[in-house]
């Protein structure tokens, strides 16, 4: 029925209002959080759980997340910890800040390795900042996804990584974000990170999202503020227990001359959606986002990408590789929106898609925004299966039909593999982020 | 070795060969020549086994078995090489990882161990100084932003690693400066034993100065219109295709 689109209307918001009448009992926001919860609840209310024809849900069905009775995640669980030294990856032994279930734990964390580079501050302490608080008032009330204002209104544990002007850290930082799930019944935990690079400081982030047990909902955001001619390269890397739902906003904000490279890694799991806000808002602003996503059997990942050049002399560049089997489903929304006046923006968005199966789903819905006159923006897509002549061509020197194709797939994730700033990381991931097709 | 015998075979329907037969023995070099369009790289991929192309009539037997009833990669592994005309670009792959994937899957075939990089890379540093190829060659993707010349002395690389019995080299010469003209020649030149033999599929006489060939045979319409040793190619670069196929018309 086209004429009735929203979905047991309410329904799903009280179960979640219900929560957060629970989570406002048992642990009320402090501070200069509490004012930004209720803004970002009322937010909530009024934008409600996406029906089916949502733009920002075009391709995600959420009906199915929303009506799971979640609890959230009680007590300070502490993981396992060979499970924990195996999340951390090498070269991060001395600079990983461990969030379990959406909780900053300094017991677990080490940052010895960026020691007066790096401050990690309570969220309700870094409030004190009248610019920080001007900040999350604006994107609270400006907040148009409600995954994003759900974890705001439930904001309590959020945590502040400033890294000082000029820092330039040897270690790359690492966000370990563990889902401790439950036996019980599906658990929702709400990381919110808040990254700060100071002016010419240069940095390299890796955010890991991964989950001990399963059956939960992470429902992440992260903002990333670049302060004039900070440099940052970041991944991100998804790799949760298989019915996991991992959601993500990520807001990166760009001053002049400051860079964000950023690359994602998605083995893929029930529903992953990544919702990516980059705001290049000064000259010399320049923005990458590449991402690779591997997925099988009935998995979804999901790319909302938002990037807004409002400034001229600003340049963004997105390549997007994904490489589906089975029943998986993969898909990008990507709009790049050059605003009045950004004169002389640069911006390219590539997306390739590789089918191994007939029964995998792509979307893609690339689009561009231009409201000035002297840009140069491209953007493109591409659907295909191994290539055929590629395939003869490794079997005339004698490779099995298998291993030409795992070669062929592996190289075609490879070209965003090789973009990832840490060799370990970009190693693991050449090992690990394949195999589950070799089956 | 090979036996072709009237063999037909084509492409979506289309017959594109009518009725080839030729016989190739060990040691021995034959060079096919015709105008375009005459069936020269369609026999190439007939007999490199490509899944698009399709024999409806004849056979074509090899080292005593029926080439038709194997794919691309038991030929392969039964020591067929094709040079191909166009090499296949593949971003992502690595040139000396591939060369060594298709060295060992060889190595297992024959029941060997596989050889480990090291090793390998002794065996590849040597065959690249013969065809005169930078080091950098080795870590770029498989012909990925080579230019011509640098992907075919590629696949005489890898028809050096691969010590094939049958290499069918489809119009290798084509692209090539004089220079390297001779550079890859030489490569070949180096392969030739009295165990091993070569079919050269060539449009111009250009190459045949270089690799002497014991055989010329010349292709129209998909049939060898004439057949005769070396100096038929000299006869046919003074006179021209159309010479024969008016000819024999």
């Amino acid at each position: 029925m086209s004429g009735s689109v929203k979905e047991a209307p309410g329904q799903a918001e009280s179960l979640f209002l219900e929560l957060h009448k629970k989570f406002i009992k048992d642990t009320p926001p402090s501070g200069g959080l509490r004012p930004l919860a209720e803004a970002a609840l009322k937010r909530f209310e009024t934008l409600g759980f996406p029906h089916r024809k949502h733009e920002m849900y075009t391709f995600v069905g959420t009906q199915d997340l929303v009506a799971q009775p979640f609890t959230l995640s009680g007590g300070d669980p502490t993981p396992d910890g060979d499970f924990l030294r195996s999340q951390i990856l090498p070269g991060c032994e001395k600079s990983v800040v461990v969030l379990v279930d959406g909780r900053y734990r300094a017991d677990l964390s080490d940052t010895s390795a960026l020691a007066g580079d790096l401050a990690i501050v309570h969220l309700a302490e870094a409030l004190a900042d009248s610019d920080l608080q001007k900040y999350f008032k604006q994107v609270v009330d400006e907040e148009n996804d409600v995954f994003a204002a759900l974890n705001a209104a439930f904001l309590t544990e959020g945590v502040q990584l400033a890294l000082k002007q000029k820092a330039a850290p040897e270690a790359p930082l690492q966000i370990l974000c563990v889902s401790s799930g439950s036996a019980a019944g599906p658990v929702l935990n709400q990381p919110r990170v808040l990254i700060q690079v100071g002016p010419l400081a240069e940095v390299k982030l890796i955010t890991s999202f991964c989950g001990e047990r399963p059956n939960y909902f992470v429902n992440a955001t992260m903002d990333i503020l670049v302060e004039e001619g900070g440099q940052v390269a970041c991944s991100q890397v998804q790799r949760d227990a298989l019915d996991a739902w991992n959601f993500c906003k990520t807001r990166i904000s760009l001053a002049s001359d400051s860079r964000c490279f950023s690359v994602g890694a998605y083995y893929g799991s029930r529903l992953v959606r990544h919702h990516c806000d980059a705001r290049l808002k000064a000259p010399g602003a320049e923005f990458a986002l590449n991402a690779v996503s591997v997925l099988g059997g009935q998995e979804q990942a999901h790319q909302f990408v938002r990037i807004h050049h409002e400034a001229p002399h600003t340049t963004s560049h997105q390549l997007f590789k994904n490489i589906v089997d089975g029943k998986g489903r993969t898909s990008v929304d990507g709009t790049v929106i050059v605003c009045a006046g950004a004169q002389l923006t640069h911006s390219d968005q590539l997306i390739n898609n590789l089918m191994l199966s007939d029964e995998a789903r792509v979307d893609n819905k690339p689009n561009l925004m231009i409201f000035a006159d002297d840009v140069k923006c491209t953007h493109g897509a591409t659907v295909g299966q191994v290539d055929p002549d590629q395939m003869f061509y490794l079997k005339t020197r004698g490779l099995s039909e298998k291993t030409a194709k795992e070669l062929l797939t592996k190289s075609f994730a490879e070209s965003v593999i090789d973009t990832v700033r840490f060799p370990a990381l970009a190693a693991e991931l050449k090992r690990s982020l394949l195999k589950k097709l070799e089956a | 070795m090979l036996e072709i015998k009237d063999l037909h075979a084509g492409f979506d329907g289309a017959e594109i060969l009518q009725g080839i037969s030729l016989s190739v023995k060990a040691g021995e070099v034959h060079a096919i020549m015709g105008p375009n369009g005459s069936g020269k790289s369609t026999l190439a991929k007939v007999l490199a086994g490509h899944p698009s192309y399709e024999a409806t009539a004849g056979g074509v037997m090899y080292g005593g078995r029926n080439l038709l009833d194997m794919d691309a990669e038991q030929r392969a592994l039964e020591g067929i090489f094709l040079g191909f005309q166009y090499p296949v670009e593949i971003p992502g792959v690595n040139n000396a990882e591939f060369l060594r994937m298709a060295y060992n899957a060889k190595r297992v075939h024959n029941g060997e161990d596989e050889l480990d990089p090291l090793d390998f890379d002794e065996i590849l540093n040597e065959k690249m100084s013969w065809l005169g190829m930078e080091v950098k060659y080795k870590n770029r993707s498989l012909n990925d932003g080579f230019s011509g010349g640098e992907k075919k002395k590629n696949e005489i690389l890898q028809m050096a690693i691969l010590q094939p019995k049958l290499a069918v080299l489809d119009e290798t010469d084509s692209g090539l400066d004089i220079d390297a003209l001779r550079v890859v020649a030489g490569g070949v030149n180096k392969l030739r034993s009295p165990d091993n033999a070569l079919i050269l599929i060539t449009h111009y006489q250009r190459l045949l100065e270089y690799i002497q060939p014991d055989f010329v045979h010349v292709l129209s319409r998909g049939k060898i219109v004439k057949s005769g040793e070396k100096g038929l190619a000299l006869e046919l670069e003074a006179m021209g295709y159309d010479w024969l196929t008016t000819t024999n018309a």
